[in-house]
């Protein structure tokens, strides 16, 4: 154990001074693992063990059957940006929501849901939803708090309703089903949604001249606005539907597995794009290239995560957690809420994905231990780090939105943050007090899955 | 202790593999050290197909691999996969262990690992969310086989194959990616098959069965005192382990067939007369074409399966 | 000095149009399967085994890219620490080099892992492709990668000029 906290001090501090994180975990996880076979971190034998677990790791992650999913998200939610559906989403929520006293805000919150609901991550809804929604806000006069406020936040969302790079990578790292998380994120997903816009309506109650009433579109204008998103319903349709069984009838008979769900997304997000005019040889090109670098660096970030989490593993820290736990007699509540305790800290200065690579392996056993539920646990995970990414000072929405707008401070942005930021703190605590609320969904599949 | 072994596995923790046969495997190796050797049992460090490579170098002390996850590695193993011989996993692991000393060990497929037992899962059938009653609906169904003779049994009756680990078969059934599996009856419990997949299609004796070994690092072996490696050949590696290890099987495929018969909705169809006898024409052309497969890895092949099917039917 | 720089930069064209065609295939790939198993019953028995290549194409085609274009994920909470102090620039070069250095025993494991599995005679199960292939073809982008993350370190310390344009 005493080595496993050593090995983790090593890493936090290799990370702190920027060295990649996947250099960081793997070279501690190699050497730990070698200290752990051999007796010492640079005994031969135990090198070699270590080295061969290394090089089995490079080729198998890259070549798990399952990761797939991680390049076709990814690539259909650079494909969903050529077609224009970010637009249309915001459109649509404007042409009904616009009209109120912080509307604009509010359509924003609403479009950034629609919009995590065919993009796989946090960073890229809010960065597309900034580009669409930022200049309209600012058009009505909305405060540089709200309006940024409104995008970071909303764009946390991302990586809770389904598809979910993150879920993905959880049930990786946890052999938990995927399609039953996604299934498990949609209701809090929805319940995000929801606490963001009262986190709205409070900020303009608190401070009318945020956010001022936009036009009120006429019906026959919501209707068309509606029209117009015939594509974004599409592409859910086929991939939630698709996962879920809504194809599942005579004479197609077919339900998706996640990776055919990625695929026939990716692919249906190009057609569309491509059917709008929306790509040319070169744009495609460009989307496929992104895809492949965001794709390489995510797949060495969980090759290095895996060698550490095998260090861990080996070095027995689960165990002797469990140990812990079970001498001094602590009621599992208790210990949940530590590590909530621990997340809302590391959310401090860490990102999402290395917050998960961390942690998981550590607190999955020690959890699952307790009788918790791993798929609801997979969910409290993700929330905390949706949290983490507008949590200052290092919160990367909030980063993305002062790359993307420029010229407000994050100083700002973190400040219209905060009533969002208490928002998700509620939310969290309904998810940890009302289990059922995660649960709900997935039992309900287990039920339609006879 | 004065040795802990390092075990490295897969499949899930509740699993028959980790939940009995490792525990089994540790009783044993204490009782035959006098407790001066035992082993603690580490789940997911690497795939299945990684588990050979970890163990020749050390990355474990012990492991359980798959023979049919390494196509082309594992030839001589297809043979106690064969369908039709008659008999208990305990049987069958035994007379397979006996052959291996006497034939198989000549192809040296395990080489750079200490081979400590050998072992078959019972008689494998066929798992699917709607029923399948006679052999010929099996043609044209997507399903979940594993490599080696599976596979060729797979590609006679006119299915087509999906590779999935069995860890994710459950996930695969669910979300209908797969029309059915073939298992033996113990992942009706070991990986929730009640659950998704509520019919069962028996061939007596099975469509295949599945091969797996108990492999170990050589250096981990040669480091132990004398006194204790004689103890561990004498009463646990080999026959005593390979027969310990197949009565495992029996009990859990016993358990998956009690578990089946009480859950609701779940049914097991017998294959008719007509189709055991279509079947066991089947598996006697794969029968042929596997020793052929088996004579050309350097082994005297007819003589290793005339010997395993007289130590099964003389038990 | 600038002349090798350029031909290296214009020859990182190539895996990168690798990786994005092994993309293109995967993806036409999972849906061509769909609908042929759905439309037509008649699915892509080897999609899965050619899945797991593809990904091992697209991943490792591009990853000497990613990791000299500062494409790796890292933590940039110390950054303004670091310029405070005028030091960013060394520990990026000291960055670059060890991680190149590290990489060195890595590449030699997915190599004598690769020349076992030869040994072996491993193959994939239904289009019985050798799987030393493709450790071969990993070993050699985490070798090149290992290589120009020393490059480009070396380069930072006492050439900076040279890399003065991002590396594409
Ligand atoms: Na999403
Ligand atoms: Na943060």
């Amino acid at each position: 154990m005493t080595a496993a906290l050593i090995g983790f001090a090593i890493v936090l501090i290799l990370v702190l001074v920027r060295l990649p994180i996947v250099f960081a975990m793997g070279l501690v996880g190699t050497l730990g693992f070698a200290y752990e076979r051999g007796g010492s971190i640079l005994s031969e034998r135990g090198l070699k063990a270590a080295m061969s677990m290394v090089g089995r790791q490079i080729t198998d992650t890259a070549q798990d059957y399952g990761l797939s999913v991680i390049p076709l998200f990814i690539l259909m939610g650079l494909f969903v940006n050529k077609g224009g559906m970010a637009r249309e989403l915001y459109a649509v929520s404007n042409a009904f929501l616009g009209h109120m006293r912080g509307g604009i805000a509010m359509a924003t919150v609403a479009a950034c849901g629609g919009f995590s609901a065919i993009c796989g991550s946090s960073l890229a809804t809010a960065a597309t939803m900034s580009k669409v929604a930022m200049p309209q806000m600012r058009r009505y006069g909305y405060s540089d708090e709200l309006s940024t406020a409104s995008i970071a936040a909303g764009g946390t969302l991302g990586i809770l309703i389904p598809p979910s790079v993150i879920l993905v990578i959880y049930g990786l790292l946890t052999e938990t089903s995927i399609g039953k998380l996604f299934m498990a994120g949609i209701i809090p997903g929805i319940l995000g949604i929801l606490f963001y816009l009262f986190a709205v309506r409070w900020t303009v109650w608190r401070n009318p001249e945020a956010g001022p009433a936009g036009e009120r579109a006429t019906w026959s204008e919501r209707i068309r606005a509606l029209g117009s998103v015939w594509a974004v319903l599409l592409l859910f349709f086929l991939v939630i539907g698709g996962l879920y069984g809504a194809f599942d009838f005579e004479p197609l008979n077919v339900t998706f597995s996640p990776t055919e769900a990625a695929g026939m997304g990716a692919a249906g997000a190009f057609l569309i794009a491509l059917f709008r005019g929306g790509l040319t040889v070169g744009s495609t090109f460009e989307v496929l290239k992104e895809t492949c670098f965001t794709a390489s660096a995510l797949f060495a970030v969980l090759i290095g995560a895996q060698i550490f989490s095998n260090f861990i593993n080996l070095a027995g820290l689960p165990e002797a957690l469990i140990a812990m736990v079970t001498a001094y007699d602590v009621a599992p509540f208790v210990v949940i809420l530590m590590i909530l305790g621990i997340y809302i800290i590391l959310g401090c200065v860490f990102e999402s994905l290395s917050m998960l690579l961390l942690t998981v392996p550590i607190f999955f056993p020690l959890v699952t231990s307790l009788g918790y539920d791993p798929i609801w646990f997979g969910i409290v995970v993700v929330v905390v780090t949706e949290i983490s990414l507008i949590t200052p000072p290092v919160g990367l929405n909030v980063f993305i939105l002062k790359g993307v707008v420029g010229d407000v401070s994050t100083g700002t942005i973190f400040r219209g943050v905060t009533p969002f930021w208490i928002a998700d703190i509620f939310r969290l605590a309904l998810i940890v007090l009302v289990p059922i609320v995660v649960l709900y969904l997935p039992q309900q599949m287990g039920a339609l899955g006879h | 202790a004065d040795y802990t072994l390092t075990i490295s596995s897969w499949a899930p923790p509740t699993h028959g593999i980790n939940a009995k046969m490792w525990p089994k495997f540790v009783e044993m190796v204490e009782k035959a050290t006098d407790g001066q050797v035992t082993a603690e049992l580490k789940l997911g460090i690497a795939p299945p197909p990684a588990q050979m490579d970890l163990i020749m170098d050390g990355a474990a002390d012990a492991s359980i691999i798959f023979h049919g996850y390494q196509p082309g590695r594992f030839v001589t193993t297809k043979l106690i996969e064969l369908p039709g011989y008659e008999g208990s996993a305990e049987d069958a692991s035994v007379a397979y262990w006996r052959a291996y000393d006497q034939h198989l060990k000549a192809a040296d497929e395990h080489r750079g690992v200490k081979v400590i037992a050998l072992h078959t899962h019972g008689p494998a059938q066929l798992h699917s969310s709607t029923p399948v009653t006679s052999l010929e609906e099996v043609s044209g169904l997507k399903v979940r086989i594993p490599g080696g003779v599976g596979g060729d049994v797979g590609a006679a009756l006119g299915a087509t194959g999906i590779q999935v680990p069995a860890p994710k078969v459950y996930e695969t059934l669910a979300s209908k990616a797969a029309d059915g599996v073939v298992m033996p009856l113990e992942s009706r419990k070991g990986f929730k098959l009640t659950e998704v997949a509520q019919n069962v299609y028996e061939m007596p004796g099975g469509l295949y069965r599945g091969s797996f070994a108990f492999i170990m690092n050589e250096d981990t072996f040669a480091d132990l005192p004398p006194e204790l490696q004689a103890a561990l050949e004498e009463n646990v590696f080999g026959e005593p382990l390979s027969r310990e290890i197949g009565k495992i099987w029996d009990e859990i495929d016993a358990t998956g067939r009690e578990a089946t018969e009480a859950a609701e909705g779940n049914a097991i169809n017998a294959a008719s007369d007509a189709d055991k006898e279509k079947f066991s024409a089947i598996a006697e052309d794969i029968r042929g074409k596997v020793i052929a497969e088996v004579d050309a890895a350097g082994v005297d092949a007819q003589a290793a399966y005339d010997m395993i099917k007289s130590e099964m039917s003389s038990n | 000095m600038t002349p090798i720089i350029q031909l290296v930069r214009r020859a990182s064209a190539l895996p990168v149009i690798v990786a994005c065609i092994a993309l293109f295939i995967l993806m036409a790939m999972t849906f061509c399967d769909v609908i042929l198993r759905s439309v037509f019953n008649a699915p892509i028995e080897a999609a899965t085994e050619l899945t797991r290549i593809l990904m091992a194409i697209l991943v490792f085609s591009v990853l000497p890219i990613v990791s000299t274009t500062n494409g790796h994920i890292a933590v940039d909470l110390t950054d303004g620490f670091f310029n405070r102090l005028h030091l960013s620039h060394a520990r990026d070069v000291v960055i670059y080099v060890l991680s190149g250095i590290m990489l060195f025993w890595p590449v030699q494991r997915v190599l004598v892992l690769a020349e076992r599995a030869r040994d072996y005679g491993d193959v994939t199960e239904y289009l019985a492709i050798p799987t030393y292939l493709i450790g071969w073809f990993i070993a050699l982008s985490v070798a090149i990668t290992a290589l120009v993350m020393i490059a480009t370190g070396l380069l930072k310390a006492f050439a900076p000029n040279t890399l003065s344009e991002p590396l594409q």
